[in-house]
């Protein structure tokens, strides 16, 4: 038996867990494996990991990955340009001769580094190229690394706890996901919705609760919709009506809809919406 | 434990690995699963990596703990086929029955219960009776490279179904992964392809030199001179076109959804236009081959430095490639033969490869392929050949 004295993971304030991923995020940290989310943009695939963070008292280091990004740039900088400006005007505190002094911890090594067990969050892979992925799960596999300017290698304190996100719909390399533990966050339903309603407006009446979950799953059903409005849309736009003061309830059961912009970002949808709209207030 | 259940999942296309399955013991070995769901949540999250394969975990999940008896797989991709004919009815109802052959307005009558029993039964009739293959099969929504997503090359289709797996049955043989000339898998396309790039200096002036910067120093009797430089970046343009219709093309679809893949992740400038059988006036950039048209003269508004890519089989009847008006498609009329419009585009773009699947050795045997080999030169589609295509590529002339 592997023993169990670790915090579980019941989430956080702002933070409606279902039990499936509740399940998965405990045995992911139990079995020190990253876990991989994927899922529609908005349904809080980077919320997890600060919700984690928050309710296990841990930090959170978050590593947003660029298109452009080297595994090395996640590892740590050797920061050449301040060295050769120490040399030639020698003003200051460090000992130019020792290269360590000039290593910057990038975000992997921080977390590598840091004197608790922290939050890894990796966030949007998918944008990096399959090389970086690999690579990088190596790192994080046998938990150090090289710093080669000074040939010292950087070994992981406390194994953090890894999140790892991705938006894409193309599939990762087989060695990646071979490493990960996956999961795929489903659209939450009326009911899940409710509640997370119910957690970032704790005021919110019911009828009017009711009403934008209606509009909103109505909006979500059109057809031809490039980007659907997901989770952040709706909490975004419930508060943009609550802060306008002519906002009336009578108004979405007459079918309109105000602030379309808060839940379309593209023109083409907000076309389509519109429409459907109009043709729905007949 | 449950190994029987790891084969099921085996045996049912998941690709489950033994480490994740070891994986999964230590897992219940934490005590951290305590119920039925539990189990079904975590093996889940240890063993499928994709949620295209969450059915059919379900489905075998359902099967072995609790016996509910797994439907006939053939079955039950001929309801799945039935319901993308319904959704493409939806849509266009005229192009179907066209296809059907069958009077439009006949079919109004049926609910849309109705309907999808009547392509079931033409769908099994199709089966039993297999033609060599119907165009709208090939075509009917089902393409061999997808931007939805979904893989097609999980969902089988129907008039294939034959074909493919004596196709399977042939490509069957254990040791073919280890041959150069055999099919190709996504890291040997990555590798072939790796050397297509060029890395040209673009963006802000803001990486630092430091060879330069030390030399510029030196130069300076030590005076700090920091020298800047542009990141390298790939610009390469790449333009795919796809021939993705046609049954002739059908048993090749697994090999060029992998290389679409794989450009598709490769190269940040890529077009991809599918066409059928050969180019005519148009090619399109969906894969129905329906809303996006584009004009093929217009293509000299690209860079002449595009590397043009085209993959097919570039077998067809003679009088397609080479009489005015040949396309196999009624109500496209066409004022050029195709022939024109291949030899405009490797006109047009120095650097073009032609990519065909079939083997070198049939080539001669098809009087199309042997004049389009003229026109292009034409590699296959094996890791040789896309060496040799790559080299085309690059090549300075």
């Amino acid at each position: 038996m592997v023993k169990n004295n670790f915090s579980k993971f019941q989430g956080a304030d702002k933070y409606v867990l279902d039990d499936e991923l509740a399940e998965i995020v405990n045995v992911s940290m139990a079995l020190e494996m990253p876990l991989l989310l994927k899922g529609e943009p908005g349904t809080g695939k980077t919320m997890l990991a600060y919700a984690i963070s928050e309710s296990l008292g841990m930090p959170l280091i978050v590593l947003n990955v660029k298109s452009s990004m080297k595994l090395v740039d996640a590892l740590y900088q050797y920061d050449t340009l301040t060295r050769l400006n120490d040399s030639r005007f020698g003003d200051s505190s460090r000992d130019v001769s020792d290269i360590e002094e000039y290593i910057k911890m990038g975000k992997i090594g921080q977390a590598f580094v840091a004197d608790t067990r922290t939050v890894l969050l990796i966030d949007e892979i998918d944008k990096a190229d399959t090389d970086f992925q690999d690579d990088m799960l190596d790192v994080l596999d046998q938990m150090e690394f090289d710093i080669i300017e000074i040939d010292k290698i950087i070994s992981a304190r406390h194994r953090p706890v890894i999140i790892i996100t991705s938006n894409a719909k193309k599939d990762l390399s087989d060695p990646f996901l071979g490493r990960c533990n996956f999961h795929h966050i489903a659209f939450p339903d009326e009911d899940t919705m409710r509640m997370i309603i119910g957690v970032h407006f704790p005021d919110l009446g019911r009828e009017t609760t009711d009403a934008c979950i209606k509009t909103f799953y109505g909006l979500r059903k059109l057809e031809g919709i490039e980007k659907k409005p997901a989770t952040r849309e709706l909490i975004n736009w419930i508060r943009a009506l609550k802060a306008d003061p002519d906002f009336k309830l009578s108004l979405l059961e007459q079918g309109n809809v105000p602030y379309l912009g808060v839940l379309y970002k593209k023109s083409p949808d907000m076309k389509v919406a519109n429409g459907a709209i109009a043709r729905h207030r007949g | 434990m449950f190994v029987s259940f790891f084969y099921n999942l085996r045996d049912h296309g998941i690709p489950v690995t033994p480490t994740s399955f070891l994986r999964l013991q230590r897992a219940l070995c934490t005590g951290l699963i305590r119920s039925l769901k539990g189990f079904y949540i975590v093996a889940r999250s240890i063993l499928v990596k994709s949620e295209r394969y969450f059915d059919a975990y379900d489905r075998v999940f359902a099967h072995h703990f609790e016996g509910v008896e797994l439907p006939d797989l053939e079955d039950f991709e001929l309801s799945e086929m039935a319901k993308l004919l319904l959704e493409e009815w939806l849509k266009n109802p005229a192009a179907i029955a066209a296809a059907l052959d069958v009077d439009e307005n006949e079919l109004n009558k049926l609910t849309p219960e109705e309907l999808e029993k009547y392509f079931i039964d033409r769908l099994k009739d199709q089966t039993e009776a297999h033609q060599g293959g119907n165009r709208w099969i090939g075509t009917g929504g089902t393409s061999p490279v997808g931007h939805s997503g979904h893989h097609p090359g999980g969902m089988r289709v129907g008039g294939v179904s034959r074909n493919r797996s004596a196709v399977k049955v042939a490509l069957d043989r254990r040791y073919k992964d280890y041959s150069q000339e055999g099919p190709l898998t996504q890291s040997q396309i990555g590798e072939a392809l790796k050397k297509l790039r060029r890395m040209i200096p673009s963006g802000p002036m803001d990486v630092v030199n430091v060879q330069k910067t030390i030399y510029e120093t030196m130069r300076n009797a030590g005076e700090i001179e920091i020298i800047f430089d542009r990141r390298l970046a790939d610009r390469l343009k790449v333009v795919l076109m796809i021939d993705n219709g046609g049954w002739s093309m059908d048993p090749y679809i697994p090999l060029v959804q992998t290389l679409f893949d794989y450009t598709r992740n490769q190269f940040k400038d890529l077009k991809t236009y599918f066409f059928h059988n050969t180019i005519y006036d148009r090619v399109w950039s969906d894969t129905a081959r329906y809303n996006k048209p584009e004009l093929v003269t217009e293509f000299i508004k690209k860079d002449p430095e595009t590397r043009v890519i085209v993959v097919g089989d570039a077998s067809m009847a003679p009088y397609e490639l080479m009489a005015e008006g040949g396309s196999i498609y009624f109500g496209e009329k066409k004022r050029k033969p195709s022939i024109e419009n291949l030899q405009f585009l490797a006109q047009t773009f120095r650097h073009c490869v032609w990519l065909n699947p079939n083997s070198r050795r049939s080539w001669e045997n098809t009087w199309t392929t042997d004049i389009i080999r003229k026109v292009f030169p034409m590699f296959e589609l094996t890791l040789d050949g896309l060496d040799g295509a790559v080299s085309h590529l690059m090549s300075r002339n």
